[in-house]
């Protein structure tokens, strides 16, 4: 089947409260590309930039990609992120280029400002029009910077014919002198922006639109989501129920590890795999009694060791519904067919009792018959 | 569809509520298969979670590349006539890596050692595929209806960051 067609996205992930974008140095071969990333590299503060990966031929000519993520910091609580990435400029590796292409949120077209140029800028800024428009994209709806570079080589064309030349969309444009640094970091600032503002327009274009829940600000958007969580979708696995039942979505990430550490045995068991049959009766035995002692003090101990301290009578009885609880919970929450089986058995049970209870009583009427007969006999 | 709409629908949206399912079914897989590290990527190379052990180098290098390598054997399979290799696996001496499509959209990458074996992590993965699968399909549901629900200050907020980055 396939990618279908324009699957590109910001990615947001409110669990990691993050958000990635992509951005793309497009351009002909040698036009200053990797130059333009590498200066990013070299003078983005430390804690900002990621490592620069490169794949490239032994010729030092980008073969796949180059990328570096670029961390913009906390925005509105969100970590931003761009995640930048050149493509090889050779015609020759045009199936790859347009691999890169893939789910691009912003381009910054980086042309050479030499003579013997112009043709290939040309060239390759159709192909990036051609590319896009193989995933569904058009060019002129995408945010895109024109960076003219190279400006110190010495024949280099003036920028209005570059401007006449590349740039029918009214895109900004910078001049630039990449191996220098010059024009390099304007150039990405104004990409940046223009991809942030589509981003935010877009969202307050979809909070008026979509339900209000979706729109409110992360931290509280997850808050009322996790009782329904709880109640609905979480009701047959029930997962890390005893993680996601302590105080669930609000905090994020303190939640997610906790859960790490001491609920994965229990999702194993309870919602786990059922590939092996064998597994799940075993599972099911183990349940109730290991994470049962194991797990739930854990979470709980907290809350009510404050009042065992306080009243210091508590801890014996306290434990003994805790534990109960717990292997009752692991039984309504194991899947269907154990569920089933417990309350099949049940009601087996029930009947089998009162089937003994009325044999029992005719038996003990039959003997009775009995007694009193040879009684009566004997009189 | 306007170009708006477009965007939105393409986009996901991922909430702490699906996040934690995601990692709970990774976190059972990574128990059964006794692998290291298991993490779903977004095919653009975005990581949307990780789960197990983690990884020396820089995490966001490792998605994009895996993002990479399974687009570039995409476009391999294409020319022999396969619409995808839905599995590639990567051998090395001590660390190996397995990369499996997860629906339409992401990548289940997962890093091994000698502690287990191909065949145990592929047989598990196959498990945990098809429930990350349903969780994510469920994702792409609800994000239709949810608008990105980001600040409303973001926008001021992201030029000042710039600002202060450039």
């Amino acid at each position: 089947m396939g990618i279908p067609k324009g699957t590109e996205m910001v990615q947001i992930n409110f669990a990691q409260k993050q958000i990635n974008a992509k951005i793309v140095y497009y351009g002909p071969g040698m036009s200053g590309k990797t130059t333009n990333l590498e200066v990013v590299h070299q003078r983005a503060p430390a804690p900002n930039r990621g490592d620069l990966t490169s794949i490239s031929t032994d010729g030092d000519r980008t073969l796949f990609f180059d990328y570096m993520p670029l961390d913009l910091g906390t925005v509105a609580g969100m970590r931003t992120c761009f995640q930048m990435y050149t493509v090889p400029g050779q015609v020759y590796y045009n199936s790859t280029r347009k691999l890169v292409l893939q789910g691009c949120d912003g381009v910054i077209f980086v042309a050479d400002s030499q003579e013997s140029m112009r043709e290939q800028n040309i060239e390759s800024l159709k192909n990036l029009e051609e590319n896009l428009a193989e995933y569904g994209k058009n060019l002129a709806d995408m945010p895109l910077i024109i960076q003219y570079n190279k400006r110190d080589m010495p024949g280099a064309v003036s920028v209005e014919t570059l401007e006449a030349d590349l740039n029918q969309y009214g895109a900004p444009s910078f001049e630039a002198v990449a191996n220098t640094g010059q024009g390099v970091f304007p150039t990405l600032k104004a990409l940046a922006a223009v991809v942030l503002k589509n981003l935010s327009q877009e969202s307050s274009a979809a909070g008026a639109s979509s339900a209000p829940a979706a729109n409110v600000a992360p931290a509280q958007a997850a808050a009322p989501q996790a009782p329904a969580e709880q109640s609905a979708q979480f009701a047959p696995p029930a997962a890390g129920q005893p993680a996601a039942a302590n105080p669930p979505a609000a905090v994020p990430k303190p939640a997610a590890a906790s859960a790490e550490g001491d609920a994965v045995a229990v999702p194993l068991m309870e919602t786990g795999f059922t590939p092996r049959e064998g597994a799940v009766p075993q599972a099911g035995g183990a349940a109730p009694a290991a994470p049962g002692s194991a797990v739930q003090p854990q979470f709980q101990a907290r809350p009510d060791m404050g009042v065992a301290a306080s009243t210091a009578v508590a801890p014996a009885p306290a434990r003994t519904p805790r534990t109960k609880k717990v292997a009752g919970k692991p039984a309504s929450a194991r899947p269907a067919k154990g569920r089933q089986k417990a309350v099949a058995t049940e009601p087996v049970k029930k009947q089998g009792n009162t089937v003994y209870t009325v044999a029992f009583i005719l038996l003990a009427a039959a003997v009775g018959a009995v007694l009193a007969k040879t009684i009566l006999s004997f009189l | 569809m306007s170009h708006d709409q477009q965007l939105r629908a393409d986009r996901l949206v991922f909430y702490e509520k699906e996040i934690e399912e995601l990692n709970s079914e990774l976190d059972a897989f990574l128990e059964l298969s006794k692998a290291k590290t298991a993490m779903l990527i977004d095919r653009e190379g975005h990581l949307v979670t990780r789960r197990g052990e983690s990884i020396k180098s820089s995490l966001d290098s490792v998605s994009a590349l895996i993002a990479g390598s399974f687009a570039a054997t995409r476009e391999m399979a294409r020319l022999m006539g396969e619409d995808e290799f839905a599995v590639l696996h990567h051998q090395g001496v001590s660390n190996s890596i397995q990369i499996q499509a997860v629906g339409p959209r992401t990548l289940m990458g997962v890093i091994f050692d000698g502690r287990t074996n191909l065949g145990l992590v592929r047989f598990y993965a196959q498990e945990c595929n098809r429930r990350v699968k349903e969780i994510l399909q469920q994702v792409e549901v609800e994000s239709e209806g949810r608008g990105s629900g980001l600040d409303e200050n973001f926008s001021a907020s992201a030029e000042a960051a710039l600002d202060k980055l450039f």
